[in-house]
């Protein structure tokens, strides 16, 4: 991370920190209940991924599932002899979250989804990798429950946003951007939230991951550029399960308690919009472009003449058209399409780029600026077989498409083709992407050895890490760590005569406690209270100072 | 019915591929065995067209709205 050191600024600029989750769609084929399987699908998986209980007690776990259920893992045997048990309050969206050691990340069921949580990252080629790291995770834990089905039952996960029955999931990130920048866009600067909300929508030519058909009471199609577009209904709110905003509201900092009237404290902008992905360059897409663009904001660099007069009308219209050719209007009354749109943003971040305005920002970004604007190149030329490697909607349509051709009995409506649209994102054998990545089809923008890397280890470059660290360690020397959140840790610690003690670690500084701030820490610690007395005496918040870059 | 019209000449020229010559060299590669690589995919189409009750499995997808 490049450091710049500010003083009274007046304006700054944070790292575009990012972190993601993955709602999975998840049922059990060859039972059918009323409501359908998601429950037993998503306990039956999250028993299978290890983990460390985020709060004092399961009673709520212990009182739903059954005992297929209980997670299997090396640590519950050091959960239970600690004592873990206790009250809780159940909330459907946040049953039995667990914490991974492994790559500091965590997982737990959300309105019957199994939900995968990275952990925080800098970089968007890292988010790719993790990602993918997760999938892993995923897909192990499928392959473990499917071993305990009774014959005839299968359970599937599919890394998709909807169900095909009007039901759709999230797939969210969400960014580090400054107290002052949330502001701007919610409550102060309308043409900052229309500005971004115009880039999302034509984003979904890089980022979506293609729909057979239409849902939510939307016009017929054929097939569609966005699992989400249908869904969304309203331009900003708080809420993300009905009524969806393109633009999310959410606050929920999970940076502790940094200095809030300082224009230089971290917020957390939380962006449900986007697809899952699969196609690397789909994934890349979805964060790289979004930091450039968070960052404009955080600069005021905001061009008027790119934002859509009806973005929900165009994301209809958009989403509606693989052929690429709708137009949607602009405040200025020019109709635009999609691409022109995103052409037109590329271009606004080139010229800043020149500029240097994501030095020390947004990493890598000469090289995301770089597939960005060879993909919308090659989507003006529509070289198909081109895009097909790197876009999901793309290999998605063209798989369709060949299956038509080999089956002339096959239309837009049948049941078969929707089938295929499903298994396109199934990480059992049965997966079209699985398939056309093992037939080294698909770009690979990270390596797989990278990938497997964050399957089983944090970020070294985030607060992440010490948190994998730190769980590891507890582990290890049998602490019993009491509870677990993004920006805090708190363990249960036998003290004097064994009369117990609560110590509780704040991981509020996201881009502090890397490992570059903590690894002789460790290494030099070997009592626990030392330490996490070490830790606590890093200084909180200085890598949100000293990374922050001012603007004058 | 196809959406999107494949290029008549594969090896036309991309101003992209022009400015960054890596990705564009990958690509041309990529786009060269692209043909015989797609049919890496025709079993799992097959597979999932084989599927003995398609209705039904569409059916078990049912989830929640989720988070």
């Amino acid at each position: 991370m490049t450091k710049r050191t500010t003083s009274n600024a007046s304006e700054c600029v944070l790292p575009k920190l990012c972190g993601a989750d993955i709602e999975l769609g998840n049922f059990i084929a060859g039972i059918e209940q009323i409501g359908g399987t998601g429950f037993d699908a998503s306990h039956a998986l999250l028993a299978e991924i290890k983990g460390l209980p985020v709060r004092p007690g399961n009673y709520f776990d212990s009182y739903w599932s059954t005992a297929s259920a209980i997670p299997k893992v090396e640590e519950d045997a050091h959960t239970e002899s600690c004592g873990l048990k206790g009250n809780s309050i159940y909330n459907p969206q946040d049953v039995s979250r667990r914490f991974l050691a492994g790559n500091g990340g965590s997982a737990y069921i959300d309105l019957n989804h199994a939900e995968l949580c990275l952990p925080e990252v800098v970089s968007a080629f890292d988010h790719l990798a993790a990602w993918h790291g997760m999938l892993r995770i995923a897909k192990t834990a499928l392959d473990s429950a499917n071993e305990d089905r009774p014959a005839g039952q299968k359970i599937h996960v599919l890394v998709n946003n909807t169900d095909g029955l009007g039901h759709s999931y999230g797939s969210h990130l969400n960014f580090l951007i400054s107290r002052r920048t949330f502001d701007n866009i919610l409550f102060r600067k309308a043409h900052y939230l229309q500005f971004l909300a115009s880039f999302q929508v034509s984003s979904i030519l890089l980022t979506g991951q293609g729909k057979v058909g239409s849902e939510n009471g939307r016009p017929n199609t054929s097939y569609q550029i966005s699992q989400r577009a249908d869904f969304f209904e309203t331009l900003q709110g708080v809420q993300t399960t009905y009524n969806r905003p393109l633009i999310n509201a959410r606050d929920e900092t999970l940076c502790g308690q940094i200095g809030s009237d300082d224009p230089r404290a971290p917020a957390r902008w939380h962006v449900i919009f986007f697809d899952s992905a699969l196609a690397h360059g789909s994934c890349l897409f979805r964060v790289g472009p979004m930091q450039m663009v968070l960052t404009l904001l955080e600069l005021g660099l905001v061009n008027p003449r790119l934002i859509l007069d009806d973005p929900l009308l165009a994301l209809q219209l958009f989403s509606h058209d693989p052929t690429l050719k709708a137009r949607a209007a602009l405040i200025g009354g020019q109709r635009t399409t999609a691409l022109e749109l995103q052409c037109a943003f590329l271009n606004e971040v080139k010229r800043h780029a020149a500029q240097g305005v994501f030095v020390g920002v947004v990493p890598r970004f000469e090289e995301i600026i770089a597939l960005w604007e060879n993909t919308l190149n090659l989507l003006v030329e529509k070289d198909l077989m081109a895009l097909a490697p790197r876009l999901d909607w793309v290999l998605k349509l063209m798989a369709i498409e060949r299956a038509m051709e080999q089956n002339p009995n096959l239309d837009w409506d049948s049941p078969e083709t929707k089938v295929i649209d499903h298994l396109y994102s199934s990480l059992d054998a049965d997966g079209l992407y699985r398939a056309y990545e093992a037939s080294g089809f698909t770009e690979q923008l990270v390596t797989p050895e990278r990938i497997a890397h964050f399957s089983r280890n944090p970020p070294s470059d985030t607060r992440a890490w010490t948190r994998a660290m730190l769980l590891r360690r507890a582990i290890d020397d049998r602490v019993e760590v009491n509870t677990v959140d993004w920006d805090r840790i708190t363990f249960r610690i036998k003290g004097r005569h064994n009369w117990p003690s609560y110590r509780t670690l704040a991981l509020a500084d996201p881009l502090g406690f890397t490992q570059a701030h903590a690894e002789s820490i460790f290494e030099d610690c070997t009592d626990f209270n030392d330490l996490l007395d070490g830790l606590e005496s890093l200084p909180v918040g200085e890598s949100l100072v000293n990374d922050a870059i001012a603007v004058n | 019915m196809r959406f999107l019209q494949r290029p008549n000449d594969p090896q036309q020229n991309h101003a992209g591929a022009d400015n960054d010559s890596d990705s564009g060299e990958r690509l041309q590669q990529i786009r060269a065995q692209s043909d015989s690589l797609l049919a890496a995919g025709d079993d799992a189409i097959q597979r999932a067209l084989a599927g003995s009750n398609s209705e039904a499995f569409l059916r078990s997808t049912r989830q929640l709205g989720g988070q």
